[in-house]
């Protein structure tokens, strides 16, 4: 199969929208992320106005809106480590389109990096962020961060790594403000995180990774902090540049998978150094992970799809201005039209 | 494991509230649905009990990624005083079923710590690298455990013993490094003079195999030695015409530090070697060593 079944991948999109099967009630704990996926891949098809009514798109701006836990006065010490947006409706809460209040359940949290798809889901379905609390939630950043600099998703305690030091970077970018975090610690955390062979892994000793490497990047380039968070930046590039095989794969030594054709893509993106890998090989690998019902698959000898790698194939064509596709912004990883009503439109922007 | 009626019926379960329009909802299956309007009852009320245990186990049944269910339970357990040891197998068959998953490697990493006792932690996590000696969560994970607890005496053995078994496992190398050089326990010049030499044993037994000159280059640097080293190396093998783009990448690097001391016989051998690995030897990067040639043109 070489050619880009565009069609194809924007009805695999809605359907699942409408409904995700039942095996990602695994996932359900990401839901927000889910349809991030969903969403943006349609955005980037250029189809999601023209094939979803806007009294849709309301009621799904409306429903990521009642994901969020907003400050309470009746139990601030305990509320303002929680706030931000849930990844679903799991916790028990009505329905209320503004945000709940209610921060007496126990265990009703926000978490990172569902706060972050939350948020990048607004700015693609054209909302202003006009609902968000954003001090809540630059205030709750102050306790998800450890000591060694990286971040954790929730204050319940779960992993620290690279991964939710991008959320929390991403979270302020967005909102404008990077007062909740310390700048200082998070950049020695990316430091430390730099192997050996100047790739970056999750954390320091861990070793270097595709996903881990961008989310240290695209952290960095958010901070201005570039040329001192990179020991290298001439040695990262190889690292990066030598992970291509045909498509790309996310370590030295394994195989090709289509969401590093994001991940390393992306971070070539961002430093400005895309132009030099070869975009036949991707492509056609691409194509090849692509199903003919619509939908990417991981890997060529794996044909079933799933969103988080339809949407990453997606993505991974877009960052080669393949047609019928809108450019994305390697960054924020979100379309350039989503980035401008972040810029031009979005409360926490324009009146800078 | 299937919900009892008579266990609840003094609880009124409660369904999620999904609004008039969600995104992207989930087809559940009826059990999991039941589970986890039970869940939304109880925990309102912090209920730590048998029963609520049970129910986090239903729950991880259908989704082992429920991090909010992992710190029920892990409150839950600690309320009761269970058997943490019990918890161990428990999450070990987990992991068994789903070795790639954050939370269960969390969970198992919350008890460790409660239980201050690693014992049995590298028999288990060898057991799951036996299947996959790529799991980076397991590789996390061991690395927590080695500095945790200070395992790190034999750990450069296991290494060996998995660089033998696969030479191209660059989990392997990096835990190679991680062992030598985040050991509170310096290496001495002596030890890595040798280690030196076991990396070009392994170079020259698969001069393709690009971990094992990443890790060299890694070293050398680390110790403060010049890239200059490899250079035999590199000709030994070009000499006995072995094709290895690491080989020709390694002597650019080499030329081009050379030629930035002002060497232009040096520049002249580099931009020859980024022409030969463009053209004939490295062609998916044709643009990046013609990148590079650039840039020693320019020096």
């Amino acid at each position: 199969m070489t050619e880009f079944v565009r069609d194809k991948h924007i009805s695999c999109l809605k359907r699942n929208l409408t409904l995700l099967p039942r095996q990602y009630a695994s996932n359900d704990t990401n839901r927000m992320t889910l349809g991030f996926f969903c969403l943006s891949g349609l955005d980037l098809l250029g189809a999601l106005e023209s094939e979803i009514s806007e009294e849709r798109r309301n009621a799904w701006i409306d429903w990521i809106y009642a994901q969020q836990i907003l400050p309470d006065e009746n139990n601030p010490e305990v509320n303002e480590k929680i706030c931000g947006f849930r990844g679903s409706p799991f916790s028990g809460l009505s329905f209320d389109p503004n945000g709940t209040r209610e921060s007496r359940l126990p265990f009703d949290a926000a978490n990172l990096a569902m706060t972050y798809t939350a948020l990048t889901s607004l700015l693609i379905l054209g909302d202003d962020l006009s609902r968000v609390n954003r001090s809540s939630i630059i205030n709750s950043l102050k306790y998800l961060q450890r000591d060694d600099g990286s971040f954790t998703q929730t204050y319940q305690g779960m992993e620290a790594d690279m991964r939710f030091l991008y959320c929390a970077v991403v979270i302020s970018y967005i909102l404008n403000d990077f007062s909740g975090i310390n700048i200082e610690k998070a950049i020695e955390y990316i430091k430390n995180s730099q192997s050996y062979d100047f790739g970056i892994g999750q954390g320091p000793g861990e070793e270097s990774h595709g996903g881990s490497t961008y989310c240290a990047i695209s952290s960095l380039y958010m901070l201005n902090k570039l040329d001192e968070g990179l020991l290298s930046k001439e040695k990262t590039l190889f690292w990066l540049i030598s992970r291509q095989e045909s498509g790309f794969q996310g370590r030295a030594n394994k195989p090709t998978d289509t969401c590093y054709s994001f991940w390393i893509g992306a971070s070539l993106k961002i430093l400005d150094k895309f132009e030099l890998i070869d975009y036949e090989q991707n492509y056609n690998f691409l194509m090849q992970t692509q199903t003919k019902f619509g939908g990417f698959a991981k890997s060529i000898d794996n044909n079933y799809p799933d969103v988080m790698h339809t949407y990453f194939g997606i993505a991974g064509l877009s960052l080669m201005n393949v047609s019928g596709l809108l450019e994305l912004d390697p960054v924020i990883n979100i379309s350039k039209k989503a980035k401008e009503n972040l810029l031009n439109n979005c409360v926490f922007h324009k009146q800078n | 494991m299937t919900l009892e009626a008579e266990v609840w019926n003094d609880i009124t379960p409660i369904p999620q509230d999904d609004g008039p329009d969600p995104l992207a909802p989930i087809a559940y299956d009826t059990e999991y649905t039941k589970a986890m309007d039970y869940f939304r009852a109880i925990s309102q009320k912090d209920e730590r009990s048998e029963r609520a245990l049970e129910l986090t186990e239903k729950i991880i049944e259908y989704n082992p990624a429920h991090y909010t269910i992992w710190h029920y339970r892990q409150q839950i357990l600690f309320s009761l005083n269970k058997n943490l040891y019990e918890e161990l197998e428990f999450v070990k068959d987990q992991i068994d079923n789903n070795p790639k998953n954050y939370q269960l490697w969390h969970h198992r990493q919350v008890l460790v710590e409660k239980l201050k006792d690693a014992s049995r932690e590298l028999p288990f996590i060898n057991e799951i690298l036996n299947d996959d000696a790529k799991n980076y969560h397991a590789w996390t994970y061991r690395q927590w455990v080695i500095r945790t607890f200070n395992l790190w005496d034999d750990e450069l053995d296991f290494v060996n013993k998995l660089l033998d078994k696969d030479v191209r496992n660059n989990s392997a190398w990096n835990q190679r490094y991680f062992t030598i050089f985040f050991n509170p326990t310096k290496p001495t010049d002596e030890f890595l003079a040798q280690e030196i030499d076991y990396v070009i044993e392994k170079i020259k037994m698969t001069p393709n195999n690009i971990s094992p000159w990443n890790y060299i280059k890694g070293i050398i640097a680390k110790s403060n030695k010049d890239i200059n080293i490899l250079e035999g190396l590199c000709k030994e093998i070009e000499e006995q015409n072995i094709i290895s783009p690491h080989a020709l990448g390694c002597l650019v690097d080499i030329y081009e530090s050379r030629a930035r001391n002002g060497s232009t016989a040096d520049k002249e051998e580099g931009i020859k070697i980024c022409a030969i690995l463009a053209e004939k030897h490295d062609t998916i990067r044709k643009k990046y060593w013609e990148y590079r040639k650039v840039i020693l043109v320019s020096l």
